[in-house]
């Protein structure tokens, strides 16, 4: 199964399963043992890079995340679902996403929307209407995708990431752009300062190393 | 039966419930109708559904009323799997479904005249307690009970379509001012601050 010329993403699309431990020990035995290392070293970056921005947000104070799943930033999800610091809640559509947020943040907790960049575009009107216009404090964890700094880039993903900044400019939303985790914590303090000093939506674009 | 009639008798049993509403006539209606503190209308369609499910996640001891629209909530239907599924037992939304876009010049119709049936489609989305309201009567047996019950309740109320809100005074408080009234409302009743961040 696992031969010298296997492309490295059959390697790759395996990772979830490393999970388990004697999966794990099994294949450690069947593929190159250097592979395996640096696949660890890329899962542990990633869990730690994960664990870490849900920290930040546990700091600063979010105790409510609205989620519609997407790829890049996934793993911060289950933690967050393990943590009782956060009440986390599925959702059907970016919009509704924002709006339930708000709906937590105006009976008093801190709220976070959290969605792929595609879901600016979705939720755009709730932001405007509630988020602005209301004037809802709420943290946007925005997936970069289709950035210069996004891993996964491609077709798919460049045009509506070229025109995401323009979106959030045009509405007047606050935004950061994040490449790595440096100063994470204080960077995600600040913005959540920064939506409660102004009482409205705050964006994060998470890319770089956060889309591997 | 028309949406102020259902109004008239609803205002007057809200004591300490947050009601959430969205646009339209029934806004006006409303306003005009109840100066209750708790009163949160957003101003905007496809909105109170949400903003309503979001208070009452973090505010379960809390009765959370929401009076949607068939226009608002057909803008909104995505909604409604997200409320089945988290079930709120302290929420109550009563739909109040006149068939038309009653704001618009010209009344034009909305799904629900044709064949669409809002219970019918919350109920296939999971909410189990749906129904649909004809006439007066019937709405004043079941607004009082849906208040008391601690249980998730869906009711479309099929009401005549009416121009009543273009003869009532519009609300003149500005929407930043009616957000901050029900703030330090909730934030009085609930014994804590409500915004965060340095004065």
């Amino acid at each position: 199964m696992f031969q010298g010329s296997t492309p490295l993403s059959a390697y790759t699309a395996l990772l979830p399963g490393f999970q388990d431990a004697l999966l794990r020990r099994n294949l450690f035995h069947l593929l190159d043992k250097r592979l395996v290392f640096i696949l660890n070293v890329l899962e542990i970056m990633e869990e730690q890079l994960a664990k870490k921005l849900v920290d930040g947000l546990r700091e600063a104070g979010i105790s409510f995340v609205t989620f519609l799943p997407e790829t890049r930033l996934s793993q911060i999800v289950p933690l967050m679902q393990q943590d009782p610091s956060f009440q986390v809640v599925p959702v059907a559509n970016e919009a509704e996403g924002v709006s339930i947020a708000a709906g937590a943040a105006l009976g008093g907790k801190p709220a976070a929307s959290y969605m792929e960049g595609s879901g600016v575009y979705v939720s755009s009107y709730n932001l405007l209407v509630v988020g602005k216009r209301l004037g809802v404090p709420i943290l946007l964890i925005v997936a970069y995708y289709g950035s210069f700094g996004d891993k996964r880039n491609s077709f798919l993903y460049a045009l509506p990431g070229i025109h995401l900044i323009p979106i959030l400019e045009s509405l007047d939303i606050q935004y950061l752009v994040l490449e790595n985790g440096d100063n994470l914590e204080a960077q995600i303090k600040g913005a959540v300062r920064m939506m409660h000093a102004i009482k409205q939506p705050v964006a994060l674009l998470f890319t770089g190393e956060f889309t591997v | 039966m028309t949406r102020y009639e259902c109004f008239e008798f609803l205002a007057p049993l809200i004591t300490s419930q947050l009601v959430v509403g969205s646009l339209s006539g029934q806004r006006v209606e409303w306003g005009h109708l109840s100066q209750h503190e708790g009163n949160l209308l957003v101003a905007s369609m496809g909105n109170a559904l949400g903003i309503g499910l979001g208070l009452a996640l973090v505010l379960p001891h809390r009765k959370v009323i929401v009076l949607e629209s068939d226009g608002s909530l057909l803008l909104s239907l995505y909604n409604l799997p997200t409320l089945a599924n988290l079930n709120p037992p302290n929420l109550v939304a009563f739909v109040f479904d006149n068939e038309v876009y009653g704001g618009t010049r010209i009344s034009q119709p909305s799904a629900t005249a044709g064949k669409t049936d809002l219970a019918a489609v919350a109920r296939g989305a999971g909410i189990e307690r749906t129904l649909t309201v004809r006439d007066l009567e019937t709405f004043k047996q079941e607004a009082p009970q849906a208040l008391a019950e601690n249980v998730l309740r869906f009711i479309v109320c099929k009401v005549d379509p009416t121009v009543v809100h273009r003869e009532i005074q519009r609300p003149t408080i500005d929407q930043q001012e009616h957000k901050y009234r029900f703030v330090r409302y909730l934030g009085k009743t609930e014994g804590r601050q409500i915004f965060l961040g340095r004065g």
